[in-house]
């Protein structure tokens, strides 16, 4: 019956706390109200049995953490817990605080992207600083070399503490031990593994690991939460390693009971999983992707349900139904990363659009324009062509494909050419091929643009028929006026890829970026133009 | 898309004018001053061009009395507020058209925005202390994702969007919401992450933080007034952000989300997929996107062509040719709206630069916007009495005959009907085409062309003595001119042809609301509905006969004869039509007061086209500098003419490599070969030529040397060539190919 | 069930053992009071005796990360602070805050100015603060007060122009000043780092830090592990406590825990962390420790990352690993996505497995790898490249792998078929 008293004294203690927040939240929050209590988790509070009730398949880690950290007061050696994305660190370890109750200085190495700030948001905690209008959002102190930092987390800490320990007097006088927030702060680093590509890492990290000992305050607790194992953190100089606690990721039986933990119909739902889940699981055991795959399926699985299955129980047919009727979105749904909705109106007609992308559907006056869901210029089209072929084409075929009779006939001889050559050199090709889109001088584009030009204007012309003379006439001609305006253009839309000038030439080089699909399937269509022709290897 | 948009394609009216009527100018100017051949020469000439273009245009008018001066002064003030009158009317338009396109999108976004930002709140709003905090919120639920919206403005060149989000973003400020927009300038990989957490704070805040943390927004955000409001970012070329940057900002703000609900606008300018291309995949996790579609370019330019050629077509109007530039150029040079008003714009400018009966236009303008009339001839007369040419017309000949003046105001308001004529007709087109999907920008096009329009006539006259022997022909609708002759309305009507009778109706109807005020077609109307109907009845009844016997595949057949029938009639409707009424303004007399054809101007200012230019100055030069000495030589290099295009036309000789050394040695026996010949009398004054006919032979050597390496020069700033690289130091490479 | 129940009053003693042994791991001070070599007695004797004869002297401590150099200079230092209380003045530098000059001077002048009482101006430069200290120097000479200069990470002093180092040994060659610098690294050759001028006023006295032996460690271990008799615990339990820690020293498994342990690193912060973890895991009810706490403690110390990350892998993702594999074996001289694609889909052709997957999903598996840092990228022009262009390789060995395979429970046979075949 003391178990329950315990829990009870300490809702009243965070309630307290709590409500004070709100009320100097109320009236525009004056630095002098805020207490230690801001260090807490806050909330009110959780039993152990709770947190491992909410984590399922985390009870021996949290355990672990939890034995660790130890009773109050007694100090601790750095702890570094790791394990992959959403594996539950960053809120057990925010949960186990609200617990124990204990004072906690957290900070996201995300959040603060570089050191001077994770230097200042860490002292703003400690020195009960918040920013507002009052002091234009500012911080407490401003910090830029670890060696102030240092100098300055020390005073905070020991002023901290202080304050922590008559506090906890005054409970021992009013001998309560337990309910006090004990003497000990803890410093949390979460995603510490993003300090590795910070630009000074090579100093910031041994510090930050080294921090315990070079303080040497008892009375301070770190820990470090990494999204990668302690063996990747090894640099030139070592250090000593803290205490390691691994998250791993769920199994397919934890996702399954994580995902069914807040559903409202629970049988349907773990009918549903029965399906979907093991494919899935095949794939990604990421609990944050499974989860966003499975919520459309799941809809899906829901529709010939009355009221979207809310009450219903399900039986054995009805599950087999279900399933036949889920089985094809499955393995649609499978292949799919980024799912896209598309809200209210404009639903209809955006689902078409999607569906049969360069399907030709319409009619060959829109084609023009159209098949391609976004307007592009006939000579950016062109251009757009001429970039991929001079990225996919060996710069030395050129002469041999696009003479003035256009890619036709010499075709042949370069199929000639290709069969005198051996195996290796075609697997040396392919390794070109797969080595991704060449770079090519910007005299190359636009030569290779003429000839297209050139060689497309007839075809182009039968194409429209009423296009008279003055048509005509302006679209070739023109066409290659403002190659350069169409040219960053499409280096704007990423097609292009405009990399540095390199030294020898002094001339920028280019790469286009597109996929062989839209250049392929999508423009060259669009305009009627032979692109597989003028490939080098298809 | 306001011409006047800070965009950089359309700059200020007047400075467009002047800056683009430019290359104008100078070749205009040129046959006048044959004299001066040196581009410094040009350059003069260019600043003596200046003047506005009237001046030209009046040089080449007939009276040159002493009451020019001021008489030309009053056109010229009189035609630029003419101009101004009807550009704003134009201008104001298309504004309207396109803030009408745009509005359901914008009510789509903005309800989703209030969507989303509940949802947020469900899932928990958090104390000032808990949002202030550094460790995000605690809650069960599963962590939430970053709203954000895919606006797709499907065209390449961003252009005409940015107008389209600065509304947006007005448009969602009006509705509660804390709107920014962050440029890509911000997602530079050089910034990085801290320079777009700046920008954001600074876009939000207003002041400038040096350690800029997304905290600082949480405890703003949370204070009192600005709680309660959605935080919109918006970010409208998400195609030039710089990946990760992008990345590092959405993960951040995905750890912020509850404390900050900010929802993520961005503009994709090409497909629906670009954000797969930028973004890995745990970026992608945490994005909750749905997707909006704006309308293509193609379709807002139809709206455009709609509004101002058809529905108003008696403001202001193109010649066909001109149409067809337009149209050429907004398909294949740059798709954009924007440009196409401007292109608009500087035709309307010319127009009322070089028209001087386009006067009138301005007064009618402002007649019609008094009160809106069709305006009589009297009215009419009213104003060409004012017209100052028509006053020294006055001067000249002292009597004025209103015989001319009469039948000039008939002609006029004729003019203005048959305009109104056309533009219902294609009207009715359009509505028939959206069946085939027709562009209007494309019939447009094809309904100005006055050179279809007589053969449309010839052939219905064809058609009348060979009527018998056509009804002959199995598809009886051959007999239609229209179905002749190619092109878009004739592929409407094949359409038309084959349109199953509901569609019919509803055409018929659309029809009717069109046709309703013009008298003469609306009667047509009537008859060809009136036919229909008493068919269906029949059709109908016979249906009711063949079902109660079961013949029913006999009846069927009979009802899509039925059918096939009224759609012919449908067609032989707008057969007629065309053939009466879809008069090409360019046919009708007076229609310069409106129509704007000149092309050849137009095509100027619109492309430039610097690099074929400058080739053909350089190889063709004597049509630009009439100089005596080189003209009679055909292909022949004088060495009279100018060095750089000597040169070049060497050049044409090699290949894309020019080996220096040969380069040099044909260029000096050209050169040199004047000095064989020397009696020849010289009109090119070049000082050094001067020097080296007297001067010793290294001299002249040496000079030779310096004029071709000058040569050099001025070809490679020309950009023509390229200088020799480190690899192949004896070579020049050519940049510019083929004309 | 640790903690958390530790609220019913009848096993406070165990929670107060339980302080007491983990105050005493973290507590450095504790461990070295009486180490066995002789290193605490001869620093000792150097130090006092230069600060007794008011001499300069300088000190290299030498000796692997964990080997308790500071600790035991700290304890030195204790003493002599009690031995003479008025006559020494200590700075402290770490190589880690203060490796570049202008920094390190202001500390230094920081830290003197709070010595004595002085206000210390942030404002001050570069020349300011190397003067003061000199001054200062000076001054402590004249006062008979010597100045102990302790810099922690030696080794990084040495880098760069080592313009603090030269100016701290020259300010020490003159007669009035005395002080003593204190150096501590843990590479052996700190003192080859230095340049010419300033080892030449560098007094190469070393002091070599070796980890304890086995033995010594044991020693250790009891000595930190046996609780007092005589202090506020109830001694009946001490005394059981202490039985019970003996047992566990003495019991076969646990030496070989310990000497495995001791033999992957023996320095004595790993010896600490061992404790640490079995201490913090005593069974709250009973209050002893017991071997199974080491056993778990060892367990979970000694870790095969890479082995837990092939474990947390999906399917898929084990397919791509498999494919990189079999590339690296053909001596592929490029290896990117494309390629990884490529072997797959042959992979697929031969064998027709059941899952052969879309492109796009692959490419989000392989940037699970690469987070997992199972893979990694060859080359640093990120934003140039696409991601499935990019060259990339692997970051575990063929046995790892082939032994990851094998533990993984579920995992298709062709995987383990393909790298047995591979060798």
């Amino acid at each position: 019956m003391d178990k329950e008293e315990a829990p009870r004294r300490m809702t009243r203690f965070s309630a307290s706390t709590s409500t004070s927040n709100i009320l100097h939240a109320t009236k525009g929050n004056n630095l002098e109200t805020l207490t230690t209590n801001e260090l807490l988790v806050g909330g009110d509070s959780i039993s152990l049995d709770d947190i491992i009730a909410n984590f399922p398949a985390r009870s021996s880690q949290i355990l672990e953490i939890a034995r660790l950290l130890g009773p109050l007061n007694s100090p601790l050696l750095p702890l570094f817990m790791y394990g992959g994305a959403s594996t539950g660190k960053t809120s057990i370890i925010l949960q186990l605080f609200r617990h124990l109750n204990r004072p906690i200085v957290y900070s996201s190495c995300r959040t603060c992207y570089n050191q001077r700030i994770l230097f200042e948001s860490v002292l703003n905690q400690l020195l009960l600083h918040r920013k507002n209008v009052a002091n234009c959002y500012t911080n407490a102190k401003r910090c830029e070399r670890p060696s102030d930092f240092v100098n300055f987390l020390r005073e905070a800490l020991t002023s901290v503490i202080n304050n922590l320990k008559e506090k906890s007097n005054k409970l021992v006088s009013g001998n309560k031990i337990h309910g006090g927030m004990g003497n000990i702060i803890y410093l949390v680093f979460d995603n510490f593994h993003l300090v590795r590509d910070w630009d000074k890492s090579s100093t910031i990290l041994p510090l930050l690991f080294n921090l315990y000992d070079m303080l040497k305050m008892p009375e301070v607790g770190l820990i470090f939460i990494s999204g990668t194992s302690p063996d990747t953190f090894y640099s030139n100089m070592g250090y000593v390693e803290p205490i390691p606690i691994y998250f791993p990721d769920y199994t397919e039986g934890d996702i399954r009971q994580i995902l069914l933990r807040n559903q409202a119909n629970q049988k349907l739902y773990s009918s549903f999983l029965d399906v979907a889940l093991r494919p899935f699981c095949r794939i990604t055991r990421q609990v944050g992707e499974l989860s966003n795959a499975l919520k459309p399926l799941f809809e899906k699985y829901c529709e010939p349900l009355s009221d979207k299955g809310k009450g219903v129980i399900p039986t054995e047919d009805m599950k087999r139904r279900l399933f036949n009727h889920i089985k094809p979105h499955i393995a649609s749904s499978l292949n799919d990363v980024f799912k896209v909705s598309s809200p209210a109106s404009s639903k209809v007609k955006v689902g078409k659009e999607t569906k049969h992308k360069g399907s030709p559907k319409r009619s060959e006056r829109f084609e023009e324009i159209g098949d391609l869901d976004f307007h592009m210029s006939t000579s950016a089209k062109y251009l757009l062509i001429s970039s991929f072929l001079a990225s996919r084409n060996p710069a030395t075929l050129d002469a041999s494909l696009f003479d003035s009779k256009g890619g036709s006939d010499n075709r042949k001889r370069k199929r000639k050419a290709s069969e005198k050559v051996l195996e290796k050199k075609e697997i040396l090709e392919e390794e070109l091929l797969m080595k991704g889109p060449g770079t090519f001088p910007l005299e190359r584009l636009i030569a290779i643009f003429q000839c297209i030009v050139s060689v497309a204007e007839e075809p182009y012309d039968e194409e429209e028929p009423n296009s008279n003379e003055l048509g005509a006439e302006c679209s070739n001609g023109s066409l290659i006026s403002d190659v350069l305006l169409q040219l960053s253009t499409l280096c704007n839309a990423n097609f292009i890829f405009k990399g540095k000038s390199c030294p020898i030439e002094g001339s920028t080089r280019y790469r286009s970026t597109i996929s062989e699909n839209l250049a392929l399937k999508q423009v060259a269509r669009s305009l009627k133009f032979p692109l597989s022709k003028y490939l080098y290897r298809n | 898309m306001a011409p006047s948009s800070p965009s950089e394609s359309c700059p200020q009216p007047l400075s467009t004018a002047e800056n683009d009527l430019q290359p104008f100018f100078v070749l205009h100017k040129a046959s006048h001053h044959g004299k001066d051949r040196t581009s410094a020469g040009q350059g003069k000439s260019r600043k003596r061009n200046k003047l506005s273009p009237i001046l030209s245009q009046s040089a080449n008018k007939p009276e040159g009395s002493s009451t020019e001066e001021c008489d030309r002064y009053m056109r010229r003030k009189m035609q630029i507020e003419a101009f101004d009158i009807v550009w704003t009317k134009i201008e104001s338009t298309i504004k309207d058209v396109l803030r009408d396109l745009n509005a359901s999108v914008f009510n789509n976004i903005q309800q989703w925005v209030m969507e989303c930002f509940d949802a947020i709140r469900l899932v928990g709003e958090p104390s000032i202390a808990e949002a202030t905090r550094s460790f995000p919120v605690l809650n069960n639920t599963t962590p939430l994702k970053v709203y954000s919206a895919l606006v797709i403005t499907r065209n390449i060149e961003f252009v005409d969007d940015i107008m389209t989000f600065e509304e947006l973003g007005l448009f969602l400020k009006s509705h509660g919401c804390h709107v920014t927009k962050l440029s890509s300038m911000e997602f530079s990989l050089k910034n990085g992450i801290a320079g777009c957490l700046k920008a954001l704070l600074r876009e939000f805040i207003g002041s400038s933080f040096d350690p800029a943390d997304i905290q600082t927004l949480a405890s703003w955000y949370r204070e009192q007034d600005n709680y309660n409001k959605p935080l919109v970012l918006m970010i409208n070329d998400l195609e030039r952000c710089c990946g990760s940057v992008l990345t590092d900002f959405i993960l951040m703000l995905s750890e912020w989300v509850v404390k900050v609900p900010i929802i993520l606008i961005f503009g994709v300018a090409t497909t629906v997929d670009a954000p797969r291309n930028i973004f890995p995949s745990h970026a992608l996790e945490c994005l909750c996107p749905s997707m909006f579609m704006l309308v293509t370019p193609a379709e807002r330019m139809d709206a455009i062509v709609e509004s101002v050629f058809i529905k108003h077509c008696t403001t202001f109007n193109i010649g066909h040719k001109v149409a067809q530039l337009l149209r050429n150029y907004f398909i294949n040079q740059d798709g954009t709206v924007t440009s196409f008003i401007r292109a608009l714009k500087v035709a309307c400018l010319l127009h009322f630069s070089m028209e001087p009966l386009s006067l009138i236009q301005g007064r009618v303008i402002v007649e019609d916007q008094l009160r809106n009339s069709g305006l009589s001839p009297e009215t009419m007369l009213k104003y060409m009495e004012e017209l100052p040419s028509h006053a020294s017309y006055n001067l000249s000949r002292n009597k004025m005959d209103d015989q001319t003046n009469k039948s000039m105001a008939e002609g006029l308001s004729e003019l203005l009907t048959v305009q109104k004529l056309w533009s219902t007709v294609v009207l009715c087109l359009y509505e028939a085409g959206k069946y085939s999907g027709v562009r209007l920008l494309d019939l447009f096009c094809e309904a100005l062309n006055h050179v279809l329009y007589p053969s449309r006539d010839s052939v219905c006259k064809k058609r009348d003595e060979k009527d018998h022997d056509l009804s002959l022909t199995n598809d009886p609708c051959q007999q239609y001119s229209i179905m002749q002759s190619g092109g878009y309305i004739c592929q409407i009507v094949r359409k038309v042809r084959d349109l199953p009778s509901g569609k019919l109706d509803q055409l018929i109807e659309s029809w009717e609301k069109l046709t309703v005020d013009i008298s003469e077609i609306y009667e047509k109307l009537k008859i060809l509905q009136s036919s229909i109907r008493c068919k269906d009845g029949k059709s109908s009844l016979r249906n009711s006969k063949d079902i109660s016997k079961r013949g029913v595949s006999k009846g069927s057949i009979n009802n899509d004869k039925d059918s096939r029938m009224s759609n012919l009639q449908a067609i032989a409707f707008l057969d007629d039509l065309v053939r009466n009424y879809l008069r090409p303004i360019e046919g009708i007399p007076f229609h310069e007061i409106f129509c704007f054809k000149n092309v050849e101007k137009l095509q100027l200012v619109l492309i430039g086209d610097p690099r074929r230019t400058i080739q053909v100055d350089l190889l063709e030069f004597h049509n630009m500098l009439h100089c005596s000495c080189c003209n009679k030589s055909g292909k022949a290099l004088l060495p009279s003419m100018h060095d750089s295009s000597i040169m070049y036309s060497l050049a044409q000789e090699h290949g894309d490599l020019i080996n220096l050394h040969d380069w040099f040695q044909s260029f000096r026996t050209i050169v040199q070969h004047t000095n064989k010949r020397k009696q020849k009398p010289k009109h090119t004054p070049q000082p050094k030529k001067r020097k080296d006919t007297t001067g010793s032979e290294d001299q002249n050597e040496a000079s030779i040397q310096a004029r071709f390496c000058r040569g050099v020069i001025e070809l490679q700033v020309t950009g023509l060539v390229r200088m020799p690289s480190k690899r192949r130091p004896d070579f020049v490479q050519r940049i510019a190919f083929g004309i | 069930m640790a903690p958390a129940t530790k609220t019913n009053g009848d096993n406070s003693h165990i929670v107060e053992a339980l302080n007491l042994l983990r105050s005493r791991i973290c507590d450095t001070g504790f461990i070295f009071k009486d180490s066995p070599d002789g290193n605490y007695s001869k620093l000792k004797f150097m130090i006092s005796s230069s600060v007794a004869e008011a001499c300069n002297n300088s000190i290299l401590l030498l000796g692997p990360r964990g080997s308790g150099k500071l600790a035991v200079l700290d304890l030195v230092l204790q003493d002599l602070l009690i031995q003479y209380p008025d006559s020494i003045s200590v700075v402290r530098l770490s190589g880690l805050l203060h490796c570049d000059d202008i920094s390190a001077f202001k500390e230094i002048a920081r830290q003197l100015c709070m010595e004595h009482q002085l206000l210390f101006s942030k404002a001050a430069s570069f020349d300011d603060n190397s003067q003061f200290m000199v001054a200062v120097l000076k001054e402590c000479g004249l006062a008979h007060k010597s100045v102990i200069f302790i810099l922690d990470e030696f080794d990084l002093f040495a880098q760069g122009k080592q313009r603090l180092l030269y100016s701290l040994l020259d300010a020490m060659q003159s007669v009035s000043s005395q002080a003593v610098v204190v150096g501590i690294s843990c590479r052996l050759d700190a003192d080859q780092l230095l340049e010419k001028r300033v080892r030449s006023r560098f007094s190469h006295r070393k002091l070599l830090f070796l980890p304890p032996s086995i033995e010594d460690s044991q020693r250790l271990l009891v000595h930190m592990l046996t609780l007092p008799i005589d202090s506020s615990l109830p001694s009946d339990y001490a005394v059981q406590f202490n039985k019970k820690v003996q047992n566990i020293i003495e019991d076969k498994k646990f030496k070989e825990i310990f000497t495995n342990y001791l033999n992957f690193d023996s320095s004595v912060k790993h010896l600490l962390r061992f404790l640490f973890y079995a201490v913090s895991h005593m069974d709250m009810q009973t209050g002893f420790l017991s071997r199974e706490n080491f056993e778990t403690a060892y367990s979970s110390i000694q870790r095969q990352p890479k082995l837990e990350c092939l474990r947390n892998c999906s399917i898929l993702e084990l397919y791509i690993l498999v494919c990189m594999k079999k590339l690296e074996v053909k001596e592929k001289s490029l290896c990117n996505f494309n390629a990884v694609m490529k072997e797959y889909k042959n992979i697929h052709d031969s064998f027709q497995t059941s899952d052969y997957y879309a492109r796009n999903v692959c490419l989000r598996a392989f940037e699970h790898l690469i987070h997992r840092e199972l893979i990694c990228f060859t080359d640093n022009r990120g934003h140039s490249l696409s991601v499935e262009f990019r060259p990339v390789k692997l970051l575990i060995s063929s046995a790892e792998l082939y032994q990851g395979l094998k533990a993984y429970h579920s995992c298709p046979a062709i995987l383990q078929k393909l790298i047995e075949r591979d060798g």
